[in-house]
């Protein structure tokens, strides 16, 4: 089940980054990301790269972290741009039969898969170096709605459960004779239409035992909880880290439009 | 229909975020309007946990097998829940799987989630638009626009970002033929998904009905 493969994003360390707390680290890498987005100059992604390398650097995670993690959505982002090099643009730079490299179209796709690695990248070092639960934490500080947080909590929490429980019931099904003898893909379509209205009746009911077993531990009978955070540590816990990254974002926005326009 | 990072313009994905929080306002003033909000939480959860699951699974369409987009049927199962369960479920479709990304987020959920309550709304309205129907007739009907009517938009509104998002320099004619065969590509998943909501509803509505009531 694809869902379960990458379940250890965060990798526990002592680097200055993991010690960084979470909620400047969300902010300040979140606005590094959309910095990254508006870079429209192809020259600029070097400096984006020294900047997102280093944070890499400095966050201590394993190279094979982002080996691992970068091809599969690097496919997708394959998928859309593969095809730009060979049809857009006029600039030809190699031509074999009606198979034209183009300058432009190669230009585009290396600034888009570029842009891509650089975010995704960043994206690994934010979850990489935090706990699910203090990102979490950090957006109910923010003001993001408990109903929110609660419910990507418990998503979270019963995903991998109910990864384990689908690939229970579809072995089963199999056992059964399901995808062995020759059937009417009418037949196909109803057993996995049972299959997966099955998966959602054992939620529901599912979510009936732990709502109860909530109420019981005083779910809705108080006001959320405050948040653990120090106010005072966090502050004095690495502000530097924060500032690092907000010039580094800034620096990005500042030199694209310095740049002349497109 | 994934929107990796890095593909869309900044003011793009700051503009879907912009959305997203708007809807997000909206659907949660919906969902506080209930005498019991918290009631529904977990069940919300669980429901929206099964649907990230079930995503996985592939629908045989010989010769090949296609998964489906399922926003549509959430819509129908949770009504307002399927926009916080949307958007949770694209939050951990990227962290877990590097689908999409966290700059398209926003834009994503505006994608999948605005289609989803529509689709949601119709379904609810099918007591008073079918009532001249035969009941099943009503939830077969009904059930089949919104799965289809659910993916169909965000078909559409995947058009009109790849047309945003696509280089000027790109040839005219390749851009409408590329288009042109991406429309026509994702044409059977529509109706795959109106049949599949059609098949699931009344499997439903066989075993725990109180599931299409809202």
């Amino acid at each position: 089940m694809a869902v379960s493969l990458h379940a250890d994003v965060y990798i526990p360390g002592q680097s200055a980054v993991h010690r960084w707390a979470a909620r400047p680290k969300l902010l300040s890498l979140l606005a590094l990301m959309f910095a990254i987005a508006t870079v429209r100059h192809l020259g600029l992604l070097p400096w984006v790269f020294g900047v997102v390398g280093s944070l890499y650097l400095w966050s201590q995670l394993p190279l094979t972290y982002v080996w691992r993690r970068l091809p599969y959505p690097g496919l997708f982002i394959v998928a859309m741009v593969g095809l730009l090099p060979w049809i857009s643009g006029e600039t030809i730079l190699w031509q074999w039969s009606i198979l034209a490299l183009r300058l432009e179209g190669l230009q585009a796709a290396a600034l888009i898969a570029g842009r891509f690695v650089a975010i995704l990248t960043t994206g690994f070092v934010l979850l990489g170096t935090t706990p699910f639960l203090s990102l979490l934490e950090a957006m109910r500080s923010l003001g993001i709605p408990t109903l929110l947080t609660d419910m990507t909590l418990l998503t979270y929490r019963y995903l991998f459960d109910l990864a384990n429980q689908l690939a229970t019931m579809r072995q089963a099904m199999q056992l059964r004779g399901y995808g062995h003898s020759r059937q009417t893909l009418q037949r196909h379509w109803g057993w996995l239409a049972a299959l997966f209205g099955s998966l959602l009746l054992r939620s529901y009911e599912q979510s009936q035992r732990v709502y109860s077993a909530m109420r019981l531990r005083g779910y809705g009978q108080h006001p959320p909880r405050a948040m653990t955070t120090d106010a005072g540590a966090e502050r004095d816990s690495l502000a530097w880290p924060t500032i690092l990254t907000l010039v580094a974002a800034a620096s990005v926005v500042i030199w694209e439009l310095s740049l002349p326009s497109l | 229909m994934h929107i990796p990072d890095g593909l869309l313009p900044a003011s793009v994905c700051v503009a879907g975020y912009a959305i997203t929080g708007g809807v997000t306002w909206v659907a949660l003033k919906q969902i506080n309007k209930t005498s019991n909000p918290q009631v529904e939480v977990p069940k919300a959860a669980l429901l929206a946990a099964a649907f990230f699951v079930g995503s996985s699974l592939s629908l045989p369409v010989p010769p090949v097998s296609v998964h489906l987009v399922l926003n549509g049927l959430l819509g129908i199962v949770l009504g307002w829940y399927a926009w916080p369960a949307i958007l949770i479920g694209l939050l951990l479709q990227a962290i877990l799987l590097g689908h999409g990304g966290v700059t398209t987020l926003g834009v994503h959920a505006v994608m999948m989630g605005i289609p989803a309550l529509l689709a949601g709304q119709l379904f609810q309205q099918r007591q008073r638009l079918g009532k001249s129907l035969p009941p099943k007739v009503a939830l077969g009907l009904f059930s089949f626009v919104a799965g289809a009517l659910g993916v169909g938009i965000s078909v559409l509104i995947f058009l009109a970002l790849v047309v945003f998002a696509m280089p000027s320099t790109l040839d005219q004619s390749a851009e409408r033929g590329f288009l042109t065969a991406l429309m026509v590509g994702h044409i059977p998943l529509i109706f795959l998904e109106g049949i599949f909501a059609v098949l699931l509803c009344f499997f439903l509505l066989r075993v725990k009905p109180e599931l299409l009531e809202r």
